[in-house]
This record gives C-alpha cells, structure tokens and sequence, in this order.
C-alpha cells in the first residue's frame, strides 16, 4: 500500500487585521495619553460621591499637603510665564531668561520667594530635595505671599477656575487659612478635588 | 505567524537563454514589527489612568465688613449645627449657640448606618427636602420630568431652594480635625440633599462645649 503523504504546509494566517488593529490601539493609546508632570508632593485626596470632572484645562491648583505645606501649580507655559513676571515685580526679584524658561515647564512650586531663584536654578535631583524641605508658600497673616500668588494668577488668567487639592490629613487651620485668602483675594467660588466614591475606600480602611 | 515565501520563480525557465531579473517576495517577516507594536500597546494600556479627579464645588460668601443687622438670620428650629473635632468624632446640636444656655450635645460618627450615623441623623431633619427630592426622581420616572441629567439636577436644585422649611446645616470643623473630615461632611450634604450649609468658625462657647463633651 502506498503510504499517503500528507504535503508539509507551512500553516499561514493573515495576520494583517491583528496587526492593524494593535497599530490603532497603539495610536490611540499614544495620542490619549498624557505624561503627568512630576509632583513634587504626593497628596491621597479624600473620596466623594460628587461626579463633577476637573476640567481640563484652566485650573489654579493649590496643593495642601499632609504637613499643611501649601503648593502653587498652574498650567500653561504662558501664563506661567506672566505669572511670574508679575511675582518678580512684586517680590522685587529678577529671574533670568534660563529661569524663567525652567519656571514655564516646572509644575507645582511651593517655595518662600527667598528661594525661588535657587529653586529655579538647581538640578532636577536638587530640586528633588528642596521640594522634601521646602516649608511651601508662607501662608501667615505676617508672610501672606500666597495672596500674591494668587493675585497674580487672578490677575492674569481671570477665567481661570480654582481648585484646592487637600490631602485627606491635611489640618483644618491651613484649609481654613487658604479658603480665606481666596476670599480675599475675591475667589469665592472653588473646587475641592476628591476621588469618586469607592474607588479609594480600600485606602481608608 | 506571518512566513516569508520563498518561490523558486525562475526555475524551469532556465532554458531561456535570456536572463531574467529574479522576482522577489514581496512578503517580509513582520514578526519583530508585531511583538513591538504590542509591547508598546500593553505599555500603554497599562499606564493610562482613565479615572479623571472629581470636584465639589463650594462658594464661599463675599468676605466684606457686614453688619450685624445684615447678616443672613437662620432660623434656630431648622439649624443643626456639627462641629468636627480629632478623631473622627461628630459633635451636633439642634438650634442656636447661646453661651449662657448650653445646648444639648449628641455625639455622632461618619458611618453610614448605625445609632451614631450622622447620615440617619440628617436624612431624618432634612426628610421635608429629602421626600421632595424623591419627589422629582419619582416623576422623572413616570416621565413628568424628561429624563435628561441637566433637566433633573435643575429640578433637584429648584426643590431644595424653594423649600424654606428645610434644614440648614452650619459645619464648625476644629483646629484638630482633618480636612478629610470636612469632605465627608460636604459629601454627606450631598448625599442627603441638604440644600443649605454653610462652613463656619467655631464659637468660644462651642469649644467649650467640645472640651466638655470629651
């Protein structure tokens, strides 16, 4: 009997369509990414049933972290860039044009207006450093430069929203202190940034 | 996966003395291609965060010199004051702060259920506004109400205003309480529909009344 070969055959698949789809998803997940900018503080906010998104873009954002240092971010290269114009006017500094460049790209900054420019200057690693020792802007009713900050942003960007992003241990005096010097400096409407319900309850227990 | 085919195109041409240009496969191995273009999609797909930051909005009232005179006046029957102190703990009471007639004090927690629940607390003073509000989710169902977020947030808003019978919480967090605190107490006034609350600093008297209650 003859034995029947079977023909060897390479078993082949279009794989055209996977490759097609992964490419989509590849460009997708790209072009939707966005690269958070490196915090220099790490704040776990309290949970909320509120379903309000931040919105994206246009948003004064102060940080309180857990040791009630307070941190001044605010996006927008430009108006950064003007933000800061105005504070070296009123602080009577004077940042060069490589400090000013790295104050634009930066994110949140919590520094007395003393070491502002060090701050600006140093190395990344450095900065690292200052923002673990930094007492964040001075907030007293003596040292007030937040309202500075604050009075500059507004002054700027007056469409801007604000938001206050607490951490959940954060201490009353200082939320308190920060509330009330948005009142002053007539914001009377802001946000609290939470997490939704639910998703953060695991941390609380 | 993909294979590169190699055909013999000119084999049994040979005869022909012309020479002819060898026909190359068209087909290339994409297989590096793919693994790449995967990787870089579980890269990606497992660092993008879809979960967006949530927000409360709170107003804050215009910071002026007001005169006494002006000053909103909120009825004492309808106020629940809670003062937030260390620890978690609730302290609330019915009525006004009055140093020479301390109010009687309850101690309450942020549980959800259970006898110190500051939530059966408020949904049990605020049931006029909150039966209402129920109200509305009860028409949207019967379609009276269209059933479109906007539309019921307004209607929702437009009840709790217009109803002036409704509690009105005054929230007194304390220097040794957490700002944790305070989002939970924002958070329970959403959950129980109180229309109007307000943040507000403590009284000498009330702390007094904390230390006392401790």
């Amino acid at each position: 009997m003859p034995k029947i070969k079977i023909p060897k055959k390479t078993p082949s698949l279009d794989m055209t369509p996977m490759v097609d789809l992964a490419f989509l998803l590849v460009t997708f997940f790209m072009l939707t990414t966005k690269f958070r900018p490196d915090e220099p503080v790490v704040v776990d906010q309290p949970s909320s049933v509120s379903e309000i998104p931040l919105p994206d873009k246009g948003v004064i954002m102060l940080t309180i972290d857990n040791r009630g240092r307070v941190f001044f971010n605010v996006e927008g290269q430009q108006t950064r860039l003007d933000i800061l114009d105005r504070l070296a006017e009123r602080f009577t500094l004077t940042f060069d044009e490589k400090e000013r460049k790295r104050f634009s790209v930066l994110s949140s900054i919590g520094m007395p207006k003393e070491q502002l420019n060090n701050y600006l200057k140093a190395t990344d690693d450095e900065r690292k450093k200052m923002n673990l020792e930094t007492m964040g802007i001075p907030t007293d009713s003596t040292n007030n430069e937040l309202t500075y900050w604050i009075n500059a942003a507004r002054n700027v960007a007056p469409r801007y929203s604000i938001a206050i992003k607490g951490d959940r241990d954060a201490d009353i005096p200082t939320v308190k202190r920060v509330i009330e010097i948005l009142q002053e400096n007539k914001a009377n409407r802001f946000a609290l940034i939470t997490n939704l319900e639910g998703a953060a309850t695991e941390e609380k227990k | 996966m993909a294979e590169v085919q190699q055909q013999d195109g000119g084999s049994d041409k040979g005869k022909h003395k012309k020479l002819r240009a060898k026909k190359a496969s068209t087909h290339i191995d994409m297989t590096p291609m793919v693994d790449l273009a995967f990787l870089l999609l579980t890269f990606f797909i497992l660092t993008t965060t879809f979960s967006k930051p949530k927000t409360m909005d709170i107003t804050m009232p215009v910071k002026d010199k007001v005169e006494d005179e002006d000053r909103t006046k909120v009825p004492a029957s309808q106020t629940l004051s809670i003062l937030l102190t260390e620890n978690d703990r609730i302290i609330w009471y019915m009525g006004i702060d009055d140093p020479t007639m301390p109010p009687q004090t309850n101690i309450a927690d942020f549980s959800q259920d259970g006898s110190r629940s500051i939530r059966n607390v408020l949904l049990e003073k605020n049931k006029l506004v909150f039966d209402q509000v129920k109200l509305v989710e009860d028409s949207v169902k019967r379609g009276l109400i269209e059933d479109n977020p906007d539309v019921i947030k307004q209607h929702k808003a437009w009840v709790k205003a217009a109803e002036k019978k409704g509690l009105i919480v005054l929230i007194k967090p304390d220097d040794k309480s957490k700002y944790k605190n305070l989002v939970d107490m924002l958070d329970e006034m959403l959950v129980c529909n109180v229309g109007r609350y307000a943040i507000v600093e403590l009284s000498d008297s009330e702390l007094e009344l904390i230390k006392n209650t401790q």
